[in-house]
């Protein structure tokens, strides 16, 4: 007997359609299975016949065939294994002629017979929706990612016996409800706030510049000055996620399999924290099943490098490419992806390998040399891709600071809000939503100068060595500081701010 | 072109010590006459990258120079040697100077370039580099003393600047192309840099500074010594400021150098109405550098204006953003 059960695979951020066809034959008892199966999908026998065995049916002693089609792709992952045991099951006359057929099955077996959580899920699931199958059996540990697909006709099961059951009209089982999306009011992991941060003047109205226009940004300051808890606190202020946006992150998070299976969706910002150790591959994406990379999971929300010197230098080179694009392509010899890289970089460094350079406490201890060398890890090129450097205050400025509490997060994010919207209103149309993605002839027209604002730039290259590299960045930030003051034109004094965040460009540094 | 006593001067300055090579000056034919094919491979090379050879008796080897004690035999120089007989001021200090070192270095090395004095200076870094650029940012002529053969670049970030003063003014030195920038080689270039110059001029050194080297010099040398007195809480001032006790003439003006006729010190200040916030950020830092969160405390105003008024002040060159969000008032 032949027996045909559809299944998905997971490829990039797609789910490609796989048919299962099982045949049982007369013969010595023998399991083959055919059409590119890596070792995840060979060894599926084992569980498979354990979980037949232990479900209450028999395993049947003839000459298995197991054909994965399309047979010329790769297939991997143990996400087949559902489809395999029903493919056998029906193949070998013990479940209901064709009532698998228009079902999607998706699941791991464990070899009691139990379903297992997969990793993709949403992914196959539109994929396959796109494909025109809307009905699913996933595992029990995947309902709430499966949840929030609408349209879909998902029937969440806990195990191998549940799903014949269900086929052969045994048992009723009604598909799971598609849930409404909540942005999370928790907002982040960290549980941090604007209003934790003492001072830090300078520092807060850059970053609240930089979250209003989607800018890049580097904090300059030494060991223990508040950059990390600052740029924890970055996720606090940013819009909340659209349904799209969330979807679109969850897609990437499921198939890394970092999803909360709790939840389902990911439905704060990213805040991701690579460490400096962080290969290439790690961070880009890669390895042989092209998996994301950290850029791709921080999509929508904050990828934040502490201590970016310290980071392998060829690793830095590589986010060129994703900053500008807001992709990344992970070309591996079996499979090309491409996964979404919309990331909010925020990067912190010491102003010298010992950290106390310009501190007034304490001496620096690093010839200039080595100062040079360490600000030099950081490339022209990428040092372009970031709007706003700033130095952060030192430490020990507790009398210094007033007292008056510090402005919350959500005062902050309110204002944010309004400079997108402006924004969003301008670019309604063109493709780009933030100030920072403009492209040079945007600028042109957005960011039209009027004579005395042109005064301002010209002092700023003469008296500051500022660079003509600098002042696109320049006028996109005093754009962005026009956008919060809620001012149609550009002035004098927005584009005198946006000169002073621009710290790398001056001079004293070495 | 090259006579066998030149040739013999330039195998003398192959020789490593110094003491060595300046002893050939009284006797060089008898020491060095039959050993002249080491000159030939120096002449090469020195033409190969466009330098001259000024030996001790050409005549454009600077007197000043040539009297004082253990003279090099030969200068290779790569520029406009016309500038070896031009009246000259060494400017020389700490490689790591503070705000007011470099600050000092600039009004000085303006000031002399102006009056149309040649700057001279080691190239090293902090203030030889600040001498020379400023120098040159004013038109001013400036020899840039190296403590390796002319091939090399030390320290190596300074390679525009060193093309910069070949161009426009000359680079010496007493070694053969090929000579390595070795410790022991700065304390002997610095003998050269007081002997060029009528006088060396201390911007800021701390106790143990090597241009406190130079500075010893210019006094066995029989030049002035002109030294810039500093706080007497800095350490980057010790060096100065202890010389002061024993010689050197105390300088707090480009008039205590030379006697200049033009005035310098107008740099034209932009006329700027300042508003009542500025002025009181004006007579606030008046005190001393300020950090912006002092200055955001005691000015009562927001954030982003305050930045917005300081930006204006900086960019108006009355006020200066120093490393870690300080602001101070600006010098020169």
């Amino acid at each position: 007997m032949l027996a045909k059960v559809k299944s998905y695979t997971i490829e990039g951020l797609k789910g490609l359609a796989v048919d299962i066809e099982t045949d049982v034959g007369n013969g010595l008892p023998a399991y083959e299975t055919v059409g590119l199966p890596d070792t995840a999908v060979k060894e599926s026998r084992e569980r498979v016949r354990a979980a037949i065995k232990h479900s209450g049916f028999t395993y049947p002693p003839k000459r298995i065939t197991i054909n994965l089609a399309p047979a010329d792709s790769k297939k991997e992952g143990s996400l087949f294994d559902l489809a395999i045991a029903v493919g056998i099951l029906a193949a070998s006359e013990q479940l209901p002629y064709r009532s698998y057929k228009d079902i999607v099955f998706i699941g791991e077996l464990s070899l009691d017979g139990t379903l297992r959580k997969v990793s993709g899920l949403m992914p196959i699931m539109i994929s396959a929706m796109q494909d025109g199958n809307s009905t699913f059996i996933v595992p029990k540990d995947n309902e709430s990612e499966a949840s929030y697909v609408s349209g879909a006709q998902v029937y969440p099961m806990s195990s191998l016996a549940d799903v014949c059951a269900f086929l052969a009209d045994k048992s009723t089982c009604a598909p799971i409800k598609t849930r409404a999306f909540v942005p999370s009011a928790a907002v982040n992991k960290y549980n941090v706030d604007f209003s934790e941060v003492r001072g830090q003047y300078v520092a807060r109205r850059a970053i609240e510049i930089a979250v209003a226009g989607g800018h890049n940004i580097l904090m300059i300051g030494s060991p223990g000055s508040g950059k990390t808890l600052m740029a924890k606190c970055v996720p606090t202020i940013m819009p909340d996620m659209t349904f799209e946006e969330a979807i679109e992150v969850t897609k990437i998070h499921s198939v890394a399999g970092v999803l909360d299976s709790g939840t389902g969706i990911v439905s704060c910002r990213p805040f991701r924290t690579p460490h400096h150790t962080a290969t290439v591959p790690a961070l880009t994406g890669g390895g042989a099943g092209a998996r994301p990379g950290e850029v791709s999971l921080a999509h929508n929300g904050v990828l934040f490098l502490d201590e970016m010197p310290e980071y392998q230098r060829r690793t830095l080179e590589t986010l060129r490419q994703p900053i500008e694009d807001g992709c990344v392509t992970v070309s591996r010899s079996k499979i090309t992806a491409e996964y979404p890289a919309k990331f909010m970089l925020v990067a912190s460094m010491n102003p010298c390998p010992c950290g106390n350079l310009g501190s007034k406490r304490q001496q620096c201890r690093c010839t200039p040399a080595e100062v040079r060398r360490y600000v030099n890890k950081l490339s022209g090129p990428l040092l372009d891709r970031i709007d706003i450097h700033i130095e952060v205050d030192g430490i020990g400025y507790d009398e210094l600071r007033g007292s008056d509490k510090a402005e919350s997060s959500a005062d902050i994010k309110a204002r944010v809000e309004q400079a997108r919207a402006v924004q969003r209103k301008r670019y309604e149309g063109s493709g780009i939503y933030v100030n920072a993605r403009m492209t040079n002839a945007q600028i042109k027209r957005y960011c039209d100068l009027s004579p005395e604002c042109e005064k301002v730039l010209r002092a700023a290259y003469e008296r500051l060595n500022l660079t003509v590299r600098a002042s696109t960045r320049v006028l996109k930030v005093a754009r962005t500081i026009a956008d919060l003051a809620g001012s149609e034109d550009i002035k004098p004094a927005h584009v005198a701010e946006a000169i002073q965040y621009r710290s790398l460009d001056r001079k004293y540094w070495d | 072109m090259y006579s066998d006593k030149r040739r013999a001067y330039i195998a003398a300055s192959c020789e490593q010590s110094f003491k060595k090579r300046a002893l050939a000056v009284d006797d060089v034919m008898s020491m060095y006459g039959d050993n002249l094919s080491i000159a030939d491979a120096v002449i090469d090379k020195t033409e190969k990258i466009g330098a001259y050879i000024v030996t001790y008796e050409d005549s454009e080897y600077p007197d000043t120079l040539r009297n004082i004690y253990a003279p090099p035999p030969v200068l290779y120089a790569k520029g406009d040697i016309s500038l070896l007989k031009s009246e000259s001021v060494a400017v020389v200090g700490s490689r790591r100077p503070t705000r007011y070192g470099r600050d000092v270095t600039t009004k000085f090395a303006r000031a002399l370039a102006i009056n149309g004095i040649t700057v001279v200076s080691g190239m090293a870094r902090g203030v030889d580099t600040i001498a020379h650029t400023v120098t040159l940012d004013n038109d001013g002529k400036t020899i840039a003393v190296v403590a390796c053969g002319l091939d090399k670049v030390y320290p190596p970030e300074n390679a525009n600047l060193m093309r910069e003063i070949e161009r426009r003014g000359l680079v010496i030195s007493e070694y053969p192309i090929g000579t390595l920038p070795l410790g022991f080689r700065f304390p002997e270039r610095n003998r050269i840099i007081s002997g060029l110059s009528r006088g060396v001029l201390v911007t800021e050194a701390g106790r143990s500074s090597g241009s406190l080297i130079t500075a010893d010099y210019a006094v066995e040398q029989g030049k002035e010594l002109y030294l810039v007195p500093g706080s007497i809480f800095s350490p980057m001032s010790e060096g100065c400021n202890e010389r002061l006790k024993e010689c050197g003439t105390l300088v707090t003006d480009i008039g205590d150098l030379i006697s200049c006729n033009r005035a310098t010190e107008s740099r034209e200040k932009v006329a700027l109405q300042l508003s009542f916030e500025q002025q009181s950020i004006m007579d606030m830092l008046r005190d001393g550098e300020m950090h912006f969160t002092q200055l955001i405390d005691k000015c009562n105003i927001k954030t982003d204006e305050l930045t917005v008024l300081l930006s204006e002040m900086e960019l108006y060159g009355l006020i200066e953003r120093t490393s870690g969000n300080y602001y101070c008032i600006a010098n020169g």
